[in-house]
C-alpha cells in the first residue's frame, strides 16, 4: 500500500498501521486534496478581490451576474484566501476516548488524534492560524492559533501528547475558545459526547452568538451502535465506575433506540442553533468525513 | 385419567427447577468496560416492564414444558370412545352371581340372563395382555381366556346356592391387586339382594377399582324356608319379600298330597303327616308358582321307627332315669324289654348305653365286658375337662370323663378336647362322662331329653339325624351295608328367597363400588370402557411450548 492508493478512503486502522500520525494526517490530506478541485473550506474563509475577464474553462458559478446586466460582458469574480482566519480545534481527552469495541479497530482517542492532525494541517495549508485544546474534565492543553511555520509541529505535539483523561466536561475548553478566538472563526468539536448534553450545548451556542462557526464530531466505535456481548455481563463506565449487569441480546434493541435517540436530539438541537453535527464512527475512512466537513 | 409409568409423575418436582433456578442462581457474570453506560441505563428503565412480563413468560413456557415432558413420560390415558382407542393390560375379575335368586324373572327376563349378556360384553372387550378370573356363586375363582371363560358364562346356570358377595369381592380383590397389570378391576354382576350385603365390608387393596351392574327392581317373591318332620306333622315356613294375601303350601308324600295349608310371609304352617309305617320317608313341600321357582319346593325327609324299649339300670342314675320317663310319656320310648335299650355301667346282652362305672375300681370290669361283646372301644384313665363337640350338644362343659380308648374314628359322636366322649358300635354307645352334674353339665341343660332321645332311638341303631345343606333341591341317604343310617336334605338358602335389591348407598359402602346401569356396563369396564394414550398429543404440546419458548427467547429481542 502506497499513499498513491489515497488513503483517506482506506479503512483507518490498517492506515494507522503505516506510520506516526503526522505522516498519516500527511497522506489523508494529500489524498483528500487531491480529489476536490477546489478549496474544501472556500466559502467562510475567502474574500473577494478584483474581477477578471471571463475565459473558457472559467467555472460559470463565478460569473458575475450582475455585471453581465449592466455592461453586456463576462467577468468572473477572484478571490483571495483570507490569511487571518483562526481555527481551534477541541480535542476530547477523557478516559471514555481511550476505549474501542475490538481489537482491530481503533480506539476513539486514536481516530480522533488523526482526524484532528488532517484537519488542522489541511487549515493551516489554507493558510488558517489553527490552534488546539485538549479537555477532559478540565482543559489539559492548549496550543494557540498560529499560521507561522512551526504551528503544525506544535499541533502534532500537542495532539500525540495527549494526556489520559479522566471524565469529561466541555464547558471549560468552549469557554476558553472564546479568548482565544477574537474574530469570528471556526471550532471543530471532537468527541464521543458522553457529557452533559445541555451543558455542552450551552457552552457550543455561547460561541455560535460570537459568530463563531461550530462543528460537532461525535466519534462512536461501531460496538457502542449495537449492543453486544456475552449471554449476561456487567458493563462498567471507565469514567464514572458505575456498573450495570444486563443481557445483551434482550436489551439489544431498546439500546440502539436509546442511542438514536441521543444522535437525533443532538442533531436537532445542533440544527436549531445553526452548528454543524456530524456523527463518524470509528471505521470510517478519514476522507469521507473530511469530505461530510467540506 | 389414569397413567401407564405413575412412578415417572416424580419428574414433577423437576418442574419447580426453572423458578428455584430464578430464585437462586447466582452467577458472577463478566466484567468489561462500557463508557456508553448511560444509553443502557435509559435502555433498560424503558424495557423493564417488557423485561418483567418476557421472564415471567419464559418462566411459566419452561415450568409448562417440563410438566408436559413428564405427564407424556407417565403415559396418561384419558377416557375415549373412539374406535381406535384401546385399554391398558388389565387384571379384571368378573363376579357372576348364579345363585338361586339370579333364576328370578324380572321383566319377562331371566336375571341371570340379564347378568351373562353383560358379563359377555366385558370379555368381547378383553384383549389377549389381560388377565382375567371369572368366580360364580360357588366362590372358586376361576381363571382363563377369554374364549375360555365366555364359554364358562354361556354354561352357566342358576343353582341353589347362595353367594356372599362381599367374601368373594374381597377374595377377587385380592387376586387383581396382587396382579401387576396397569389397571385392576373387579365387576360384579349380581341382582345386588339386599341380604347378600348385609354382613361385612369390602376391604379393597390400593389400585382396584370396583364395578357393579345395577339391580334392577325385584318381584315380590315368596319361598319355603324350612321345613322338617316334629311331632308327626311338618313344619314348613314360607319366606321372601313381604307380599299382601296367603298361599298354599302343599305337602306331598310318594306323588300323593298328604297335606295343605295357607300361608303369608314370614309364617310357619303344620300340616300332620297322619298314620304313616315304619321307613324312611320323603316328602314335598311346595308352594304356588311365581317369579322365582327355585325356592318354591323344598323335600323333607324323616324315619318312622317304633318306640325304642328302654331298661335303665340303678347304675344310670337319676337325672337319666327321669329323662327316659319324660320320654316314655311322650311317646318316644316303650317301656324296658329284653329287647330293648339298656343304659347303665355294664353292657347287657343287646343295645346299650354305657357310662363310666362311678367306681374307677369297676373300669377293668366294664372293659373286659365290652371286649367280650366285640367291642373295639375301652375305658381309659381320667381325661381333661373341656366342653362337648358333636351330637347335638355342644359347648356343653364336662368336668370329669373317662378316655375313650379305641381306633374306629368313623364311630365318634362327639369329643371333648379333640378325644373321643361318645362312641357308637355294635349297638352299644359309650359314654365318657356319667350322665350326673358332678361329671358333666349336661343333665342340667335343655338339650339333655334330646339327647338321651338320640341315644336310644338313633345312635344305638347307628343312625345320625337328618341334616340340612343348601343346594339343588335333592335328598342324599347315608347306609351302612344295607342299612340306612341318616339322609342330607338339599335346599336353597333361605336369604335367597327376598329379592329386594340392596339400596344404591349400601352397595358403595358395603362394596366400594361404582353402580353402572346395562346400558353403559361394558362402557365402563376395563376403567371407563377404552382409553387413549395422549402422551404424543402431550409431546406435540412440549413442541409447542418449546417453539414458544424459542420464540420468546430469541425473537422479542
Amino acid at each position: 500500500m502506497t499513499f498513491r492508493e489515497r488513503v483517506d478512503l482506506l479503512d483507518p486502522a490498517e492506515v494507522a498501521r503505516l506510520g506516526g500520525i503526522e505522516i498519516i494526517a500527511q497522506g489523508v490530506v494529500e489524498g483528500f486534496l487531491s480529489g476536490l478541485h477546489r478549496s474544501p473550506f472556500r466559502g467562510f474563509s475567502v474574500e473577494f478581490t478584483e474581477h477578471r475577464a471571463y475565459q473558457p474553462g472559467d467555472e460559470p458559478r463565478y460569473l458575475d451576474w450582475r455585471m453581465l446586466a449592466r455592461s453586456d460582458r463576462l467577468f468572473v469574480k477572484q478571490f483571495e484566501e483570507e490569511t487571518n482566519l483562526r481555527a481551534m480545534i477541541l480535542l476530547d481527552a477523557s478516559r471514555s476516548m481511550s476505549w474501542r469495541g475490538a481489537p482491530e479497530r481503533l480506539t476513539k482517542r486514536e481516530y480522533a488524534q488523526r482526524l484532528a492532525a488532517a484537519l488542522g494541517l489541511i487549515l493551516l495549508r489554507q493558510r488558517d492560524a489553527t490552534g488546539l485544546i485538549t479537555f477532559d474534565d478540565a482543559v489539559r492543553e492548549v496550543v494557540p492559533p498560529r499560521v507561522k511555520s512551526g504551528q503544525w509541529r506544535r499541533l502534532l505535539r500537542g495532539i500525540v501528547a495527549l494526556p489520559e483523561g479522566r471524565g469529561t466536561v466541555a464547558e471549560a475548553a468552549l469557554r476558553q475558545v472564546t479568548s482565544l478566538l477574537v474574530r469570528r472563526g471556526l471550532v471543530v468539536l471532537i468527541s464521543d459526547l458522553l457529557l452533559d448534553r445541555n451543558l455542552a450545548l450551552v457552552a457550543l451556542r455561547f460561541l455560535r452568538h460570537r459568530g463563531h462557526q461550530v462543528v460537532v464530531l461525535h466519534l462512536m466505535d461501531p460496538a457502542e451502535r449495537a449492543l453486544a456481548g456475552p449471554p449476561e455481563v456487567r458493563f462498567r463506565d471507565p469514567e464514572s465506575g458505575e456498573s450495570l449487569v444486563v443481557r445483551p441480546r434482550e436489551l439489544a434493541r431498546a439500546y440502539r433506540e436509546a442511542v438514536q435517540r441521543e444522535i437525533s436530539a443532538w442533531r436537532a438541537a445542533c440544527r436549531r442553533h445553526g452548528i454543524a453535527y456530524h456523527d463518524v464512527m470509528t471505521d470510517e475512512p478519514f476522507g469521507r468525513v473530511l469530505r461530510r466537513l467540506a | 385419567m389414569i397413567f401407564l409409568h405413575p412412578l415417572a409423575l416424580l419428574g414433577l418436582a423437576a418442574a419447580a427447577i426453572p423458578a428455584l433456578l430464578h430464585l437462586f442462581q447466582r452467577r458472577t457474570p463478566p466484567e468489561i468496560e462500557f463508557p456508553p453506560i448511560r444509553y443502557l441505563n435509559e435502555a433498560e428503565r424503558r424495557s423493564a416492564r417488557r423485561l418483567r412480563l418476557r421472564h415471567l413468560l419464559l418462566l411459566l413456557l419452561r415450568t409448562a414444558l417440563i410438566v408436559v415432558l413428564v405427564l407424556a413420560a407417565a403415559r396418561p390415558l384419558v377416557p375415549a370412545r373412539h374406535a381406535g382407542a384401546s385399554h391398558p393390560p388389565t387384571a379384571l375379575a368378573l363376579i357372576l352371581d348364579n345363585s338361586l335368586s339370579s333364576g328370578a324373572v324380572v321383566g319377562g327376563q331371566v336375571t341371570l340372563e340379564r347378568l351373562k349378556a353383560a358379563a359377555r360384553s366385558v370379555l368381547d372387550r378383553a384383549t389377549p395382555a389381560d388377565r382375567l378370573w371369572l368366580v360364580l356363586a360357588d366362590g372358586i375363582i376361576r381363571s382363563g381366556g377369554r374364549d375360555e371363560l365366555r364359554g364358562a358364562v354361556d354354561s352357566v346356570s342358576a343353582e341353589g346356592g347362595r353367594l356372599d358377595l362381599v367374601a368373594a369381592v374381597n377374595a377377587a380383590a385380592v387376586v387383581v391387586g396382587a396382579d401387576p397389570a396397569v389397571l385392576r378391576e373387579v365387576e360384579v354382576l349380581s341382582d345386588l339382594q339386599r341380604t347378600a350385603l348385609a354382613v361385612g365390608r369390602v376391604t379393597l387393596p390400593p389400585g382396584v377399582r370396583v364395578l357393579a351392574l345395577g339391580a334392577h327392581p325385584a318381584p315380590p317373591n315368596r319361598g319355603i324356608t324350612a321345613a322338617r318332620v316334629s311331632a308327626g306333622a311338618v313344619v314348613a315356613s314360607v319366606g321372601g319379600a313381604p307380599a299382601a294375601g296367603a298361599v298354599p303350601v302343599t305337602l306331598r308324600v310318594h306323588d300323593h298330597d298328604v297335606g295343605r295349608a295357607l300361608a303369608v310371609t314370614g309364617a310357619t304352617v303344620t300340616i300332620p303327616l297322619g298314620a304313616i309305617g315304619p321307613g324312611w320317608w320323603v316328602g314335598d313341600v311346595t308352594l304356588a308358582p311365581d317369579e322365582l321357582r327355585g325356592d318354591d319346593r323344598r323335600l323333607v325327609v324323616w324315619h318312622a321307627t317304633p318306640p325304642a324299649g328302654v331298661l335303665v339300670t340303678p347304675e344310670a342314675g337319676s337325672f337319666v332315669t327321669a329323662a327316659v320317663e319324660v320320654l316314655r310319656s311322650a311317646g318316644r320310648v316303650a317301656a324296658g324289654s329284653g329287647s330293648g335299650v339298656t343304659i347303665g355301667d355294664l353292657p347287657g346282652a343287646g343295645s346299650a348305653v354305657v357310662l363310666p362305672p362311678a367306681d374307677p375300681a369297676s373300669l377293668g370290669q366294664v372293659n373286659r365286658a365290652l371286649a367280650a361283646r366285640g367291642v373295639a372301644w375301652r375305658f381309659g384313665p381320667s381325661g381333661t375337662p373341656g366342653l362337648v363337640t358333636g351330637a347335638g350338644v355342644d359347648g356343653v362343659p364336662v368336668s370329669r370323663r373317662q378316655r375313650l380308648e379305641g381306633s374306629d374314628t368313623g364311630a365318634v359322636l362327639a369329643t371333648v378336647n379333640g378325644e373321643p366322649w361318645a362312641v357308637a358300635g355294635k349297638g352299644i354307645v359309650l359314654l365318657g362322662s356319667r350322665l350326673d352334674t358332678s361329671w358333666t353339665a349336661l343333665p342340667a341343660a335343655p338339650a339333655f331329653v334330646p339327647f338321651v332321645d338320640a341315644l336310644v332311638n338313633r345312635f344305638v341303631r347307628g343312625e345320625a339325624a337328618v341334616e340340612e345343606a343348601v343346594g339343588a333341591v335333592r335328598v342324599t341317604f347315608r347306609t351302612v351295608g344295607a342299612d340306612t343310617v341318616g339322609a342330607t336334605v338339599y335346599g336353597p338358602d333361605p336369604r335367597e328367597s327376598d329379592l329386594t335389591p340392596a339400596e344404591p348407598r349400601l352397595i358403595r359402602q358395603a362394596l366400594h363400588a361404582e353402580v353402572v346401569e346395562d346400558g353403559e356396563f361394558g362402557q365402563a369396564a376395563f376403567a371407563g370402557l377404552h382409553r387413549a394414550d395422549i402422551s404424543g398429543v402431550l409431546l406435540g404440546l412440549a413442541l409447542l411450548l418449546a417453539l414458544g419458548e424459542l420464540a420468546a427467547a430469541t425473537l422479542a429481542r
